[in-house]
């Protein structure tokens, strides 16, 4: 026994959404081979299948791409008057993320919420309601099941909806925000949905631990990353990624504080006021990116940086990726 | 009977030391009076003016901006005004590319003795853009909101 | 053709007239190729050439890793990054007398077709050491060369900026356009200046409009058109139109297209007496 939705049922819900005002986000394609998950004001922007997974990740809702803390305005030469950045985070519905997606905020949680509170992070999460897209089809770039996750994981999910491959979707609610969405909207059924295996694991994640553990000099480094670019793409597209920086935008009247999105490949990203930059060369980025995706973010919060999306790969200007690196890794290891 | 509220445009005039500039003073010195509407930006050569000091003029408000220099072959640098000419005629085809209103942007030749002409030049370019009102779609660009 | 690739690879490291090849290689799954950096004389076999060899790998010749690591390069190159060679070379960020370039001659890439590859008159790569391979080469007149562009202007001034609200508010700031593009060498971009910031780093529109318009600009007349921006932007934003702006106008106005003349003055950068001037009161 299940509860399943009709592809009609969605639509209608999401148009019920949008007429109620609320925001709702999900995979479109803006153009011709690009699928990108992006506001919708229409159901009919919605892309749910035909394409492995959107070219970018969910996090731009929880985590913008910029964001505003606070403003300033100078009073005169002594004072500085704060004009607060906004109070309540929008509601987003976010439909038909997929299960790499949405494994990735749980990881997040953790260091938005270790030695301070991210609060413009806990708003926005409380505010979003995820509702996964199981995956029927994977790529050679996908490795979820290499790091713990599968083609249905459920984790950070409000609700999966599984296709059932005739229109339809078996839908398993899985918090109170996911009951309070669906309420009314599926229909009981007999039907449930066969949930395909994914991709053949890639690499061992206790054995790259323990190789980065002995290695951090090692031929490697050098030998599977010199054709990186340094640019912010694998980044920017991870549902994982996080670091960001703040700077100050504005003039002699003032201004505003702002926190951006940063990239540790790009080469300005350790650069010290004094010239100095501990990680000079892009094999020392690159070093670091795994080093802190598989083992010094699971030493420290039990949880691996990295939910097997592909999107480093299938973004990366040169086809690098961390799939490609482990790879690499677990041969010499 | 109030007065109604007349918009004042902002225009930012980017002009060459040698040339414009001391025609800008000249108007000053012979009492012509131009709107005050314009902000005047001293750069040493129109050679220098980099593009993105007119993206910046738009965002910061300008309703339109200026870019005044010597005549050719009357650079005091020489050649700096026809490496400026290459660059804006370039520039100008970006812009129409992009459908920022080229009519709020504004290139002249005007020299230290045509005091007459530099006002005159401010009190056309400041009474077109008041006709044509403030420029929202730059403004449209530097409020959007943020997620 | 792959085989005399190889071969004259391989004597090229043999008789070390160069200490690197950077080709492309096959990924390991799929049709997909992707840089390589080959050394030794038996590795060349790793060598491929097929229509999905997109990089312009004419970008690692100005890349400090690769400049500190190798002194004489030998870098294969289409039609396409060829003329990006040349305007390294007027730009003076190139040294052929300690490089080789191995020009390969190429029916177009991607599938389908790269949008440039319609309109390309170098199938056959100019001003390389060496050409391998044979594909018909016609002279191309301007206008399939603009003709995406010549589309999108019908479009009114308001139309266009609606349309380019739309892309740019798409724009992450990820600068893989700058990082891929063998024009882009600044050691310090002007997009990562500071104290003062020139142009704001935020992904939002200002910001972003103020970082595509410096970089479309700064890429004027220097631009050859390998539309790697454009195929690698992880938001599908469509560069290309820009640069494409850019070209006709240098082409229109100064009769220049930048990297198809070695002895050809850069266009920016020079200036003639005679320059058009109807849009100056």
């Amino acid at each position: 026994m299940s509860e399943v939705i009709s592809k009609e049922s969605l639509h209608q819900l999401i148009g019920g959404l949008l007429a109620a005002g609320k925001r709702v986000a999900g995979p479109s394609a803006i153009r011709p081979g690009h699928v990108l998950v992006v506001p919708i004001v229409s159901p009919d922007q919605l892309a749910l299948d035909g394409f492995i997974r959107p070219e970018n990740s969910i996090k731009e809702f929880l985590f913008p791409r910029t964001e505003r803390l606070y403003g300033y305005k100078f009073d005169g030469p002594q004072s500085v008057e704060l004009v607060d950045g906004d109070a309540a985070a929008t509601e987003w519905v976010i439909l038909g993320a997929r299960p790499c997606d949405a494994a990735a905020l749980p990881i997040l949680d953790h260091v938005f919420n270790w030695d301070t509170k991210d609060e413009f992070y806990n708003r926005r999460r409380d505010a979003t309601t995820i509702v996964t897209l199981a995956c029927a089809e994977h790529d050679r770039d996908c490795f979820c099941t290499s790091v713990g996750l599968g083609p249905a994981a459920e984790k950070g999910s409000d609700a999966i909806l599984l296709p059932l491959g005739d229109g339809q979707f078996e839908v398993r609610c899985l918090t109170e925000k996911g009951k309070t969405l669906f309420a009314g909207k599926t229909r009981v059924s007999d039907k449930t949905a066969q949930i395909s295996a994914g991709p053949a694991k890639k690499f061992e994640p206790g054995k790259i631990r323990e190789f980065l553990e002995q290695n951090f000099e090692h031929p490697v480094w050098l030998e599977s990353t010199l054709r990186c670019l340094g640019c912010g793409a694998c980044a920017y597209t991870c549902p994982t990624c996080h670091c960001f920086d703040i700077v100050d935008e504005g003039n002699a009247a003032g201004g505003c504080r702002v926190k951006n999105w940063d990239s540790c490949q790009f080469a300005m990203f350790t650069q010290h006021a004094s010239g100095h930059n501990p990680r000079a060369c892009q094999p020392n980025r690159q070093r670091q990116r795994i080093q802190h995706k598989f083992r010094i973010y699971p030493e420290k919060f039990g949880e691996i940086l990295c939910t097997g999306c592909g999107n480093c790969t299938r973004n990366c200007p040169v086809g690098l990726g961390v799939q490609s690196v482990l790879v690499s890794i677990e041969q010499h290891s | 009977m109030s007065e109604t509220n007349v918009f004042e445009p902002k225009i930012i005039a980017y002009v060459c030391n040698w040339c414009t500039y001391l025609g800008a003073d000249l108007a000053g010195t012979n009492r012509i009076e131009y709107p005050s509407n314009v902000r005047i930006v001293r750069l040493p050569c129109t050679g220098r003016i980099d593009f993105n000091l007119i993206v910046k003029g738009f965002e910061m408000g300008a309703d339109a901006i200026l870019v005044s220099g010597c005549h050719p072959g009357d650079c005091h640098y020489t050649a700096g005004n026809y490496h400026a000419r290459r660059r804006w005629t370039l520039f100008r085809e970006l812009l129409a590319t992009l459908g920022i209103d080229l009519e709020r942007i504004h290139f002249t030749w005007i020299s230290a003795a045509e005091g007459k002409r530099f006002a005159q030049v401010i009190t056309d370019i400041t009474e077109q853009t008041r006709r044509m009102g403030p420029y929202e779609d730059y403004r449209k660009i530097c409020e959007a909101p943020q997620c | 053709m792959l085989e005399q690739l190889r071969q004259t690879c391989r004597e090229l490291l043999e008789e070390k007239k160069a200490d690197v090849i950077i080709g492309y290689g096959q990924d390991t799954e799929g049709p997909g190729t992707h840089p390589v950096f080959i050394t030794k004389p038996e590795d060349v076999a790793q060598l491929v050439w097929s229509d999905r060899c997109f990089a312009n790998l004419t970008v690692y010749l100005t890349n400090k890793l690769i400049l500190a690591t190798y002194c004489r390069p030998a870098v294969i190159v289409k039609g396409c990054d060829a003329r990006a060679l040349v305007v390294l070379e007027k730009d003076s960020q190139v040294n052929r007398e300690t490089m080789t370039a191995i020009g390969l001659a190429c029916a177009g890439v991607g599938e389908p077709r790269a949008a440039k590859c319609a309109a390309c008159d170098v199938h056959m790569p100019r001003h390389t050491d060496l050409v391998i391979g044979e594909v018909e080469n016609a002279p191309v007149a301007p206008s399939p060369r603009y003709a995406a562009l010549e589309e999108f202007m019908m479009k009114t001034p308001p139309e266009r900026l609606q349309y380019w609200l739309g892309e740019l508010s798409r724009c992450v700031k990820c600068y893989a356009c700058r990082q891929v593009c063998p024009m882009c060498y600044c050691e310090r971009c002007l997009a990562d200046k500071n104290r003062p910031t020139c142009i704001d780093t935020s992904a939002h529109l200002k910001g972003n409009f103020a970082w595509q318009i410096t970089r479309a600009f700064h890429q004027a007349a220097r631009c050859v058109g390998c539309d790697e921006c454009t195929r690698v932007c992880p938001a599908g934003i469509d560069l290309r139109l820009l640069n494409l702006s850019l070209a006709r106008a240098a082409e229109a106005n100064f009769a220049f297209r930048p990297g198809l003349d070695r002895d050809a003055a850069p266009a920016v950068g020079s200036y003639s007496l005679q320059d058009k001037e109807n849009f100056i009161q």
